[in-house]
């Protein structure tokens, strides 16, 4: 339940003032039904079953980018994006069969078994055995192979009726011996190599392993396609969250779409100011402007558009609320302690495996969430008081991140880039006080409106894209500065575009097609799936192909990447893919999870191994890391679930 | 109210082995009445159930649907003629949406040749037509099916065999695992789905719920009926003492007035 519909609620709100009040019960009465709390937009965000991941996703981006100087480099991100694609694409088969109530424990040693069928498929007939049949030919031949392998996993666990998890494990060891004892038989060796002996390889090269390198192209105004798409997919983000939250007006103010016009072109000069001039005076002095550009031009926006309220009421922190605030902004002051005292230029082994730059980071990101989720529990509270309260908490939380900024700022010195988190940070803190400021004097929406939900999600969606558009400019072109610089050179593949059609098409399958829906039904109720029609044991066999298909590609993608395949390629893959595809937020029990979480899980999944060597540390404990992730993950999606229950009910 | 019923069962016999499960059941139901079958725990209820819906077959007697012999081999079968079951346990998958379980099974597609999707516009737009027509207004077709309360998936259960054209809706015990009011609307959704047309089979253990709404009575006990009667025929009192075996339950009355007043 919602806590403005507790009674508590309206008791602690008397005392603002009559008309707050009054506003909350027409709402709720214009919402109709007054049993069902209205869910906001943001509420049934965390509904989904991806977003535990995407946090965890960006949580593990930035402790490795605050830790290491080149983790977030380019090449480092194309680095573990390469391995994320093709753990990836059967992370997202995997999940996929998850949802249906399956495990393939075959996965992992069939992605190297496919490998090894086509490269023995297509390498010189001689003394070393193959067959040199030309890639036409080895492709499809091989695809009817795993499709054949899927089915007879389906069929297996459909005829028994015995635990997917114990069938594919015969088949897991099946494989494995199959590929050590043919290779050993027809070759004489347990590497076979190699796929460039296919006559047509020339042709089919491109297409599974075509590479982009980003030195080779430069682009000299690179940079201001980059920033402005970047920046508009920022703006439009925040406007849709605004048009998300805000209870619209009846009569719009067009003084408002001034003062955002004026903000907006205030921020474009401020912009392209900050790229003529340099020097630390004038850029505190731009940043200053860029601030009141923000102020000016979200202020503007929502006052165009967007129901004010009429009495804010006082600011009244309870007990709570200051204990937590205090607590809080005092643990964000000492991370920020902790960080000036540790010597940041000291790169001696502290305390093995971590350097002295890592025990640094790990306590000023350990202080410093602390201290923010100490704070975010005060604004927690601080939803159901008075619109005034709102704002002094998050104005807090405002101060609270620029202080870390300031931190950050202070540490500049030893690493460059460390001056874009500052600007990051500090812009994050601009935005969080102008939200605190306009949260506490606009209506917030509590009924449904179609109109407003779909706008405003097509204004998410459309900032977002944007947002990765600008980043994918930045990652594919370099800049003659860069060049001169030397930056290291980088190189992206088209597995990376495999990765995300697949996963595309997937998510579409799942969402759109009948298919999607009798997995979820398989594996959510079989018993009931089946009373209604559905066909169960033909969409299991066909998820288990699914996952044969997948392992397949994977294997062709890494047959033309490496060229030669060891015959132990790929085993023990498997539990990596059912990580991430529980990681991604897929129930290990079926019927509940999505193919982006499985692909967002092979995102977390790659990003400590390039991580860990980018910090200099021991990678001997990235399999701690990720054992440590998957509790967290587990837990996290558990506690993420239910609070998305609560809400629902 | 119609010349012939839509299903009629002629001194219908289950036993399992040496067990008899059921013996001598005669009922009708036509379309746009219902019919209660009233038993207690054991009396036979969900035999009957099994054979109507093709679970089980009748080891004597006929079934007749529109005048016509049957005998239903599977639960497809029993569903192709029209004759759909709403399980005590629903079937139903929780966490899915209502309006994907709605169409669970047999989703509208468009698309062009062997590219199909799911028509979600038209079947979020249907789901919320049939519920609407049952008097529920769902407020969010893309609400998990697991959330909503006891009255509402049986009601959404109802409107699904509604809309998928079965002519004779069997319901197990619908309201047995329900409170006052949620019992209250499922028999609403009965009633309103008699006035839609269908044959309603109504199984219940409670003569309350089932006196209101029905039009023919058959009681079960132990295997046996005690006969099939109208509505004008019977009254719940009757139904009661019919259902108990009659005078046991008038003594264990008796027994509970006495200590009650004692107390």
């Amino acid at each position: 339940m919602n806590e403005y519909d507790s009674p508590d609620t309206a008791t602690e709100a008397a005392p603002i003032g009559e008309t707050s009040t009054d506003t909350v019960v027409a709402a709720s009465a214009a919402g109709g039904d007054e049993r069902l709390a209205y869910r906001s937009v943001f509420q049934r965000l965390f509904v989904r079953p991806e977003v535990g991941g995407l946090i965890g996703a960006a949580g593990i981006w930035i402790f490795f980018w605050a830790a290491s100087g080149t983790f977030g480099t380019v090449g480092q991100t194309f680095t573990w994006l390469d391995t994320a694609a093709t753990l990836g694409i059967m992370a997202v088969a995997v999940s996929m069969l998850m949802i249906g109530g399956e495990f393939d424990l075959s996965s992992g040693a069939m992605t190297g078994a496919m490998g090894m069928l086509i490269i023995y498929l297509v390498k010189e007939t001689g003394e070393l055995g193959g067959l040199g049949f030309p890639m036409l030919i080895a492709i499809p031949l091989s695809l009817v192979v795993a499709l054949c392998i899927g089915y007879l996993n389906g069929f297996m666990v459909e005829r028994t009726g015995q635990p997917s998890f114990i069938i594919t494990l015969g088949t897991f060891f099946a494989l494995i011996g199959l590929k050590l004892g043919l290779s050993k038989r027809f070759v004489g060796q347990i590497q076979i190599g190699r796929t460039d002996e296919a006559s047509d390889f020339d042709f089919f090269r491109p297409i599974f392993a075509a590479e982009w390198a980003r030195n080779d192209h430069p682009f000299e105004l690179r940079d201001f396609f980059y920033i402005s798409i970047f920046a508009a997919g920022i703006i439009i983000v925040l406007l849709a969250v605004c048009e998300l939250w805000f209870q619209r007006a009846d009569e719009r103010k067009p003084i408002g779409l001034v003062d955002f016009i004026v903000g907006l072109g205030l921020g474009i000069a401020a912009a392209i100011a900050l790229h003529l001039t340099d020097g630390v005076g004038v850029n505190a002095a731009i940043a200053v402007l860029m601030a009141v550009a923000v102020f000016l031009g979200m202020y503007g926006w929502v006052r165009w558009r967007y129901e004010p309220i009429e009495n804010r009421g006082s600011v009244a922190l309870d007990e709570r609320m200051r204990k937590f605030l205090g607590l809080g902004f005092g643990l964000v002051v000492l991370g920020a302690v902790v960080a000036v005292l540790i010597d940041s230029s000291s790169t001696h082994e502290f305390f093995f495996p971590f350097t002295t730059q890592g025990i640094r980071v790990i306590l000023l990101l350990a202080f410093t969430t602390a201290g923010m989720a100490l704070i975010a529990m005060a604004s927690q509270a601080a939803l159901s008081s008075s619109p005034a309260t709102k704002g002094a908490v998050t104005s807090v939380l405002a101060l609270a991140i620029a202080v870390v900024a300031a931190l950050t700022f202070i540490d500049s010195e030893a690493a460059k880039f460390r001056a874009s988190l500052f600007s990051v940070l500090l812009f994050g803190a601009v935005i969080v006080f102008v939200w605190g400021f306009v949260v506490s004097r606009f209506v917030e929406r509590r009924v449904k409106s179609a109109s407003a939900d779909h706008l405003g999600g097509r204004m998410l969606i459309l900032g977002i894209v944007s947002i990765f558009i600008g980043l994918a400019f930045r990652m594919m072109f370099i800049t003659e500065a860069e060049l001169l610089a030397e930056v290291p050179p980088a190189k992206t593949s088209i597995r990376l575009f495999w990765f995300v059609a697949f996963t595309a098409t997937m998510m579409w399958i799942l969402a759109r097609t009948r298919f999607g829906s009798w997995t979820f039904a398989v594996g959510g109720n079989k018993e009931a799936a089946r009373q209604v029609g559905v066909p169960a044991a033909r969409t299991k066999t066909q998820l288990f192909m699914l996952v044969s298909v997948a392992a397949w590609f994977v294997g062709l993608l890494v047959a033309f990447r490496i060229n030669s395949i060891q015959s132990n390629a790929g085993d023990g893959q498997e539990f990596f893919f059912i990580i991430a595809a529980v990681v991604g937020g897929t129930l290990l029990t079926g019927g509940y999870g999505t193919a982006f979480g499985g692909a967002i899980g092979a995102c977390i999944m790659s990003m400590p191994l390039a991580g860990i060597s980018a910090a200099r540390w021991n990678t001997d404990w990235r399999f701690l890391i990720i054992g440590v992730i998957l509790l967290l993950a587990v837990v996290s999606n558990k506690y993420l679930r239910n609070r998305a229950e609560a809400i629902r009910r | 109210m119609s010349d012939q019923p839509l299903l009629q069962l002629d001194n219908v016999s289950k036993f399992y082995g040496s067990i008899t499960a059921l013996t001598g059941v005669s009922t009708s139901v036509a379309a746009g009445e219902v019919t209660c079958v009233l038993g207690d725990n054991g009396a036979g209820k969900s035999t009957f159930i099994k054979i109507l819906a093709g679970v089980h077959q009748q080891t004597e007697g006929t079934i007749r649907l529109a005048g016509e012999k049957v005998t239903f081999d599977s639960p497809r079968d029993a569903l192709a003629n029209g004759i759909a079951t709403v399980y005590q346990d629903l079937a139903m998958v929780p966490m899915m949406s209502v309006w994907r379980n709605f169409f669970l099974g047999s989703e509208p597609t468009k698309g062009i040749g062997p590219l199909k999707w799911i028509d979600t516009k038209e079947a979020k737009r249907i789901a919320k037509d049939e519920m609407a027509k049952m008097g529920i207004d769902i407020r969010d077709t893309e609400q998990p099916v697991g959330t909503l309360s006891g009255g509402e998936r049986q009601s959404v259960a109802i409107a699904r065999a509604g809309y998928f054209g079965a002519k004779v809706l069997i319901l197990d015990e619908p309201t047995s695992a329900l409170g006052v009011k949620q019992s209250g609307v499922v028999l609403k959704r009965i009633v309103e789905a008699r006035n839609q047309g269908l044959a309603v089979i109504f199984i219940t253990h409670n003569p309350r719920h089932a006196y209101p709404v029905g039009n023919q009575f058959l009681i079960l006990n132990r295997g046996r009926s005690m006969g099939s009667f109208g509505k004008d025929e019977i009254d719940v009192n009757d139904l009661t003492r019919l259902m108990s075996g009659g005078a046991e339950l008038e003594a264990l009355e008796h027994e509970l007035r006495d200590s009650g007043a004692t107390s």
